[in-house]
């Protein structure tokens, strides 16, 4: 799996894809759907299925000496290195926005979300939809990449809007909290977030084996 | 020994159906695998290497069935297709850093000694070779990691004369190392010059596979060239 991870990262990957972990620093953007950074994040991944697909990549990939699964397994692989590299560097910013930027005059006049534990879950979610909804329908179709992406960019822009419309209902406004305030609920909501994109990935990935061990090339 | 038994492969497509296939190649033989455009070449190629489920047969490769061993044996197998390009805004060298590490057999000399035979400029994209030289870095690949047979779809198409003679003097060259070459061609002339068998695909069915002396033997007549003799069973075919 070394080898493929190596193959991923030297032949398949797009040099926009590692660009766009940028879009971790948005937590620190005031004012801004700071959520939309997974998107962005995933799109830059979506480049790199993009490219590949193009430079006939997954036709050499189940050429070498490997199972078909293992394509799938090292594509999925690479997404959560991504993925997970944008989430760490995001959950910096945001505990830099929890501590010491706290009480910025610029965060606290936010009408949008917060970043917070709670944000860090969504973020969390959305990049397990890419996993399941994107991902998979790619291994699904042999290839396809227009209806997967479609269906996943209407699922992450419905969580956007979850996410930015929940502190508005009264009795769930503890989840735009500042800083450390009501710890007990964002640290529940991360977790949750957590164990969604562990859930979607692991299945996801799974599933996509199967369907893809299915396709004709 | 027998490097590949294919048994009674079939494959079903709305349009065209791959009807019972069998062959078998053995070390050190080049097979041309002929046929018109659309015969059931690729799909043969494409079942032989896992990239097609196959409706029914068997395909087995160093006497082990394909499935179920699928990566032990592409370690000892090499294919190129003169069609296909892979990576080809990516520096060779950097293909071919990659592709060793899946190769414990992989021999850097091998690999530099047919680099220099092929002339290949590893700093060259794919994008920048020539169709020719595009099937000889496949080859190159294949080569390297001391593949034990050879399958090539097409390898000749849109190469000119001089680089078809060139691949042509290449494959007896891994004859006589024991190597095994299965290609596929609508070019009667390259099996002319160096085919040992010759498998004959008309509309999905194996019309026949023999050794190229047995094949003229059995369906050639009087002074036809071998490209004589399949264009006339191509077109005899075609009236029933």
């Amino acid at each position: 799996m070394k080898a493929m991870l190596r193959k991923e990262c030297k032949l398949a990957a797009l040099p926009l894809t590692y660009f766009f972990l940028a879009f971790g620093f948005m937590a620190l953007v005031p004012g801004y759907p700071i959520l939309l950074s997974a998107f962005f994040v995933c799109l830059g991944l979506f480049q790199t299925f993009q490219t590949a697909r193009e430079a006939n990549d997954l036709l050499y990939t189940v050429l070498l000496p490997i199972r078909k699964a293992d394509a799938v397994k090292s594509r999925y692989l690479f997404c959560a290195m991504i993925e997970l590299a944008a989430f760490a560097l995001a959950a910096i910013c945001t505990l830099v926005r929890m501590t010491a930027l706290k009480d910025a005059a610029a965060y606290r006049s936010n009408a949008l979300m917060n970043a917070n534990l709670v944000y860090l879950g969504f973020l969390l979610l959305i990049y397990g939809c890419f996993n399941a909804v994107f991902v998979r329908g790619f291994f699904k179709s042999g290839g396809g990449l227009l209806k997967p992406f479609l269906l996943f960019g209407l699922l992450a822009f419905l969580i956007v809007g979850v996410g930015e419309a929940l502190h508005f209902i009264p009795a769930l406004s503890a989840a735009n909290a500042f800083g450390f305030d009501h710890i007990g609920l964002q640290a529940a909501c991360l977790a949750a977030g957590v164990c969604l994109f562990a859930l979607l990935t692991a299945l996801a990935e799974k599933s996509a084996e199967q369907a893809f061990e299915k396709v004709d090339l | 020994m027998s490097i590949v038994q294919i048994e009674g492969l079939c494959k079903n497509y709305p349009s065209f159906t791959l009807d019972r296939v069998s062959f078998s190649l053995e070390a050190g033989r080049i097979a041309g695998f002929i046929g018109r455009n659309g015969a059931g070449k690729t799909t043969t190629i494409k079942a032989m290497l896992n990239l097609i489920h196959p409706n029914a047969g068997e395909i087995r490769f160093f006497d082990l069935p394909l499935i179920g061993n699928e990566a032990q044996i592409k370690q000892r197998i090499g294919y190129s297709t003169g069609a296909v390009n892979y990576y080809p805004k990516k520096p060779i060298k950097e293909i071919v850093a990659v592709t060793k590490t899946f190769y414990p057999t992989w021999s850097d000399a091998d690999y530099k000694t047919y680099a220099e035979l092929f002339e290949l400029d590893e700093n060259k994209c794919p994008r920048e070779l020539s169709e020719g030289m595009k099937v000889k870095f496949n080859l190159l690949l294949a080569l390297a990691h001391g593949a034990e047979i050879l399958i090539l779809d097409e390898p000749t198409s849109g190469l000119d004369p001089f680089a078809r003679d060139e691949l042509l003097d290449v494959f007896g060259e891994l004859k006589a190392r024991g190597v095994a070459v299965l290609f596929s061609t609508h070019i009667t002339s390259d099996l002319e010059k160096c085919a040992d068998d010759i498998i004959y695909i008309s509309r999905g069915r194996i019309v026949a596979a023999l050794p190229k002396a047995e094949f003229t033997a059995q369906f050639g007549r009087d002074d036809e060239t071998l490209e004589e003799t399949i264009l006339r069973l191509e077109k005899e075919g075609r009236a029933k």
